[in-house]
């Protein structure tokens, strides 16, 4: 268990490498200059501004040299300043990454519960009612574009409920109450693909181990249907479960930024997507590279868990 | 006695193939109810995206300034947004657009996702295969609409590039796919048996390679089409994808962002119509999914 | 199966005088020195596996399918090569026909070195050597009709295409025994022993000399399997083709062969012609081979079953000196440590067993 933890931490390692000298290169891919795409927009800048500012940022400088700095910075801790307001990238991030964890982490509790208990219902009345318009749920709770959804309930509540989500965002521990009606939306919105995805996958493994000839052998015992499903099957067919749940929650944190918009949020997502807007590059590059590194980090979670559960996966 | 039999032989093969491909098609309509439902309703949006001018009552950009913000009724069968526009009309000329995008992103990145998986699977050394797979993994660790602004951010707004950047998010999908498929037709016995027989690599490759591909391929194929067509309409939403005045349903959206409670039908009409699109291209791949392996049972 | 069957593409049947067809013959006849020797010589024939490990892809050692291994095939003979799974037969068969790259060793085909032979400059070689895998089901593929998977060597070797190659693929299911309107079906519409024949049909698609059998009737039905060792019978009279037939089954291989080369854990242990070998084994590891086939009572073989003890070891740690040693009933001190040569005995029979070192009358590699 120990190699298969290093093996796959060493490749998440890796993995966040590629990303950050990606990242870099695109930075450098940038038609033109960065700092003349970024300022491109304000008036009267000089040549000569351009000039200083590029150098300042150490632009002019070979690319070898700039990756080996950026890689150092990061090392540090440190993402560069921002093109805008010249404030520590690093610190920004910090800032706003616990209110988009926080909004990830309720749409995966979402998506988790909710996904195994319609799952699990669904397959237990097989082929009845339920389960049939659990299914046809599931189908569509995957379809449907998250931030739609999100239009779609505030319109709801605001016509027939007469409610609207607070303006102002108040952190959990500030104002829990306000805090909670600002983010149970946007994490119910966030968290429904994730729940279809889950109970389908759910339902179609349980029936499947339901199949199998160790159930059989139970149920010929004399247990009832749900002590079977509940009891014994659930073990072995939680594990399909796992293969996807880290996708899941990489489609969780990209819709993050969507959602934080419509919802003004001020997360990360909103972060990169106004940094995006007024071409902030050391911004845009730092909040990619922490996303990819949640990313990686919750995947490797999953990983390890799953190695723990099914012990063949460690010897591939 | 031969000949005799070689040629009624001859005269009965190219008929069996005919009736054979035909039979497939029954077969997949019979079984697979829901799916082909959904293929026509696909066919339907394809079809309003070619015939938009023909069938759009009013012009796209069209904006008739005695009509704003009117509920949905008989000469504005979706309603009115707030310039005057209607709604039906906008939605119409909108699936021409995704269409337009979503057809160009999937045909490109699964040409070029194709081939990068091929390669990594069937002639990957341990360096080459290694290389091209640490970038996919790259690609795929940023989440979609991160990854897809940081590639506006770079390149720039524009239709053109809006569609380079989903490639770019949808090649990975496409390499995994054909490379899972090209390393475990390495092993088959019967491309052992065709490397005996002196068959060369490229022979191998398209007469047993290739058709290994196809079903896994159409599968992702469709739900892809999901994918892109969600992307496409989350960045114009954002205001980051196809720029104004061009209808695009994610632009509609956000348009209507202001006006929820006095015109939801800003909101519900235009999102209503891409996700039927996305059901239709999930239902689709699900069915082919099941109906190219039985074994998959749903 | 006449002399009236038509001629066609250079093919042409007899029911030999000498064993070999006419085109093998005209072929012989233009062939520069060194025609009349056998068609394969393999000498010393080595493969090691490298075994990886850990994240750098060490390697930590080597799985030694194949230790040494030499054997000849005249032209029309049958030479057996048998021995249980894992011995390393397989890797031989594959290395013969250049699918897998020996380590080390050297493989002459009808005088021409193989080994270092590049993709290219090996092609016509191939026309002359086939193979014949254990399941046809996989080996043909399965989306492919008959009339292409059998037609595929003759594609690509430029030999037919279109008409022609359909009319040659319906002359080989013919020659196979099966019927010529099967050509349009595909591999899972028949039977295990039809399949089979198929995949003969294929191998004999480019008039081969030399035929791998790599477990060929291993998969099937015990009745069909004689009906298959038959066709092979047959073919190698009409054709004169020579074949390396490989086996776990001592009593398939027997059948075939002419001479018989046990092979245990990478290397020869025995050789000898096929019914000599099987009334008087000269080595504990073929004993325990006849021994354990069941005794029908008509062979007239009956003798004490002698039993090896213990399981095969791990071709990547074989034990010292003699590798059957541990499971030897008759070992003695220097099976422990001396690695046992082939002993060339009186009858002209070869063995690696100490015991028989008195008799010898010398050495073979």
């Amino acid at each position: 268990m120990a190699e298969y933890a290093l093996r796959r931490t060493g490749y998440g390692l890796l993995v966040v490498f590629s990303v950050i000298v990606l990242v870099f290169l695109g930075l450098h891919a940038v038609p033109g200059n960065a700092v003349r795409a970024q300022l491109a927009d304000s008036p009267g800048i000089t040549e000569e501004e351009i000039a200083k500012r590029t150098a300042a940022l150490g632009l002019d400088q070979p690319i070898g040299t700039q990756l080996l700095h950026f890689l150092g910075g990061i090392f540090r801790g440190d993402l560069g300043r921002s093109f805008v307001d010249n404030r520590s990238v690093a610190s920004e991030i910090g800032e706003r990454l616990p209110i988009t964890l926080q909004l990830g982490l309720m749409a995966v509790i979402i998506s988790v519960i909710l996904g195994f208990a319609m799952g699990m219902l669904a397959a237990v009345r097989q082929n009845s009612l339920m389960d049939h318009s659990l299914r046809v749920v599931s189908v569509s709770g995957l379809s449907i574009p998250n931030f739609w959804l999100a239009l779609l309930m505030v319109t709801y509540l605001a016509i027939y409920a007469g409610w609207s989500p607070p303006l102002v965002y108040e952190g959990p521990t500030q104002n829990l109450g306000n805090n909670l009606a600002q983010t149970i939306l946007p994490a119910i919105a966030l968290g429904v693909a994730g729940m279809a995805g889950t109970a389908r996958l759910l339902r179609s493994s349980l029936l499947e181990v339901m199949q199998s000839n160790f159930i059989r052998t139970v149920r010929a015992r004399g247990a009832s249907r749900a002590t079977v499903l509940f009891k014994h099957a659930t073990r072995s067919s939680i594990l399909p479960v796992f293969t996807v749940l880290g996708l899941q929650v990489g489609a969780i944190l990209g819709g993050t930024v969507i959602l934080e918009s419509i919802f003004s949020i001020p997360g990360l997502g909103l972060l990169v997507f106004r940094a995006v807007q007024v071409r902030d590059y050391p911004v845009v590059m730092g909040c990619v590279i922490v996303y990819a590194a949640v990313f990686v980090l919750v995947n490797l979670i999953v990983d390890l868990t799953y190695g723990l559960i099914d012990p063949r996966v460690r010897y591939r | 006695m031969v000949t005799t039999t070689t040629t009624t032989a001859a005269t009965t093969a190219p008929a069996r193939t005919a009736t054979w491909r035909r039979s497939r098609w029954w077969e997949f309509v019979r079984t697979q109810r829901l799916a082909t439902v959904a293929l026509v309703i696909i066919v339907l949006f394809v079809v309003a995206a070619i015939f938009a001018p023909l069938l759009a009552p009013y012009g796209a950009t069209e904006q008739i300034r005695t009509a704003i913000r009117h509920a949905p009724d008989g000469r504005y069968w979706f309603g009115t947004d707030d310039l005057g526009r209607d709604i039906y009309s906008r939605v119409l000329y909108g699936a021409r657009t995704s269409i337009l995008i979503s057809v160009t992103t999937v045909v490109v990145s699964g040409a070029i996702g194709t081939a990068i998986g091929v390669l990594s699977g069937y002639f990957g050394g341990r360096w080459l295969d290694s290389l091209l797979q640490r970038i996919m993994d790259a690609i795929i660790a940023v989440p979609g609409l991160v990854l897809l602004l940081f590639l506006a951010a770079v390149l720039g707004p524009s239709i053109r590039n809006t569609i380079i950047a989903l490639i770019i998010l949808i090649v990975p999908a496409f390499s995994r796919v054909a490379r899972g498929e090209m390393l475990r037709v390495r092993e088959e016995p019967y491309v052992e048996a065709a490397r005996a027989n002196g068959c060369g690599t490229v022979r191998i490759l398209v007469r047993h390679g290739l058709p290994n591909l196809f079903a896994p391929l159409i599968v992702v194929t469709s739900l892809l089409f999901a994918g892109v067509l969600i992307a496409e309409s989350a960045l114009s939403f954002l205001g980051i994808g196809t720029p104004p005045p061009t209808a695009s349903w994610g632009r509609m959206l956000s348009e209507g962002t202001r006006f929820l409670e006095i015109a939801p039908w800003m909101v519900v009409f235009p999102g209503g119509a891409l996700t039927l699109a996305v059901l239709a291209f999930n239902i689709l791949g699900d069915g082919l999914r099941d109906f190219l392996d039985p074994r998959s049972r749903r | 199966m006449t002399a009236e069957a038509p001629e066609a593409l250079g093919h042409t049947r007899r029911a030999g005088t000498d064993g070999r067809s006419a085109s093998s013959r005209a072929e012989a006849d233009s062939r520069p020195a060194g025609a009349g020797g056998p068609l394969l010589v393999v000498d010393q024939l080595v493969k090691h596996f490298p075994i990886t490990r850990g994240l750098l892809r060490r390697t930590v050692g080597h799985v030694r399918a194949v230790d040494g291994v030499s054997f000849t095939i005249g032209r029309g003979e049958t030479v057996g090569l048998v021995g249980e799974s894992g011995c390393g037969k397989s890797t031989v068969a594959r290395m013969v026909l250049r699918l897998i790259a020996p380590t080390s060793g050297s493989i002459r085909f009808d005088g021409t070195e193989l080994t270092g032979l590049s993709a290219r400059a090996m092609k016509p070689h191939r026309r002359r050597m086939q193979i014949v895998f254990q399941d046809p089901f996989s080996s043909l593929n399965p989306r492919m009709r008959i009339v292409e998977s059998v037609g595929e060597p003759l594609v690509t070797h430029g030999i037919a295409t279109g008409a022609a190659k359909r009319r040659r693929v319906c002359e080989l299911m013919e020659l196979v025994g099966l019927s010529a309107s099967d050509v349009d079906r595909y591999p899972h519409q028949f039977s295990g022993g039809q399949a089979q024949r198929i995949g003969i049909a294929r191998a004999l698609a480019t008039n081969p000399d030399l035929i791998v059998c790599d477990e060929a009737v291993s998969s099937l039905d015990v009745s069909v399997q004689a009906q298959v060792l038959n066709l092979l019978k047959r073919l190698q009279q009409e054709l004169g083709l020579s074949y390396l037939f490989i086996a776990h089954d001592l009593n398939v291989v027997r059948y075939l062969s002419d001479r018989v080369y046990v092979m245990y854990l990478g290397r020869i242990v025995e050789v000898g012609p096929s019914e000599t070998l099987m009334a008087q084994p000269q080595h504990p590891y073929t004993e325990a081979l006849i021994g354990s086939i069941a005794a029908a009572g008509t062979s007239g073989i009956r003798r004490r079953r002698i039993v090896a003890r213990g399981e095969v070891p791990s071709p990547s740690r074989p034990p010292s000196g003699c590798h059957f040693h541990p499971r030897c009933p008759k070992v003695f001190d220097p099976c422990r440590t001396q690695s046992p040569p082939l002993y060339r005995l009186p009858d002209g029979q070869l063995s690696a067993c100490h015991l028989r070192a008195e008799i010898a009358e010398g050495q073979d590699g």
